[in-house]
């Protein structure tokens, strides 16, 4: 089998380490639309994206991934569709330090419903040696409340290991759930 | 949410509205003005019908921001301005330089109006908005 390129998307709160997570594993310098954050109420990080991250990383198979980072305001949510417009897999990362980070992952768990739904998602909470609760029994909990399945693990985006592990999951996921996605279109970018 | 209290003064926030009332008077080509904060926060606007400012003030952040990006990966230097042509009309994009807080201007106007006239006049608006700005 040739090697393909599919487009996975990092969505998530504000704060919750997309752009960082993207830096962490891409082979390209990412490219960053981070500009000043003037909203310090909401938090307090010097810069935020406001329309995209982007990134590559290339799997042993050969497969390129193409890394799309989406705003996480909700005022940006029109990037969340242009962005997950066939995408084969989402990367939800949610930050325990912020107030409800279980309303957090309803709201991008809504957003990429239709990804998630075909599972086709994974969920990385960061920040948790520091707030340990909502515990990951509590998200697990708030996604099957949702009728959706999606493995969740506990993650440092700075680290490449630990993003490469939950790209590893997510691919897992994708092939036990679709094992034909290999020879279908829905998804794949080229 | 408008960011006028949170991000910035209310004499800011009341010159720029001013001088996006003073385009449109002086240009009624011009059909629409808008000031928002770099990452998207609407500041000021003189929209018409039911345009919400804070949609566009968010979408004017990330064309701007992408603008930046493409400018940066193709070498031409810094992003100014993005024309985007419609089928109706036209929408310019622009930044206001300012020495503590940079903004952002877009004018909407019609088609039927010559690109260079409206470029200008947002342009000069941008300069006296800057000038303002600055010497507050």
């Amino acid at each position: 089998m040739s090697p393909r390129e599919y487009k996975l998307i990092f969505t998530g709160s504000m704060g919750a380490g997309k752009t960082t997570a993207i830096a962490a594993i891409s082979e390209i310098p990412p490219i960053s639309t981070d500009v000043e954050n003037t909203d310090k109420l909401s938090h307090a990080k010097a810069t935020t994206t406001t329309a995209m991250d982007y990134g590559e990383v290339t799997l042993p198979e050969g497969h390129k991934l193409r890394l799309y980072g989406t705003p996480g305001q909700v005022r940006f949510d029109f990037m969340w569709k242009i962005l997950g417009k066939n995408a084969l897999g989402v990367v939800i990362l949610i930050d325990n330090s912020r107030p409800d980070p279980l309303a957090d992952l309803r709201e991008y768990l809504a957003a990429f419903r239709s990804t998630v739904a075909a599972s086709r998602a994974v969920i990385g909470i960061g920040r948790m040696d520091t707030h340990n609760l909502p515990s990951i029994d509590a998200f697990w909990s708030a996604t099957t409340e949702l009728g959706l399945t999606v493995p969740i693990i506990s993650i440092d985006v700075r680290r490449r290991d630990h993003v490469l592990l939950l790209l590893d999951v997510l691919f897992h996921q994708i092939e036990t759930a679709n094992p034909i996605f290999e020879d279908s279109e829905s998804g794949a970018t080229t | 949410m408008n960011a006028s209290v949170d991000t910035l003064g209310r004499t800011e926030s009341a010159i720029c509205q001013k001088q996006i009332d003073v385009l449109m008077l002086v240009h009624p080509e011009i059909n629409g003005a808008l000031v928002s904060t770099i990452d998207g926060f609407d500041v000021a606007a003189a929209l018409r019908g039911n345009l919400s400012a804070a949609k566009l003030s968010a979408m004017t952040s990330a064309l701007l921001a992408l603008g930046g990006a493409v400018t940066s990966e193709s070498g031409v230097g810094e992003c100014r301005d993005i024309v985007i042509e419609a089928s109706t009309g036209r929408v310019l994009l622009m930044d206001i330089p300012h020495t503590t807080r940079k903004l952002l201007l877009t004018v909407l106007c019609e088609s039927a109006v010559t690109l260079g006239q409206v470029l200008w006049a947002a342009r000069r608006c941008r300069q006296e908005l800057s000038r303002r700005l600055d010497t507050k």
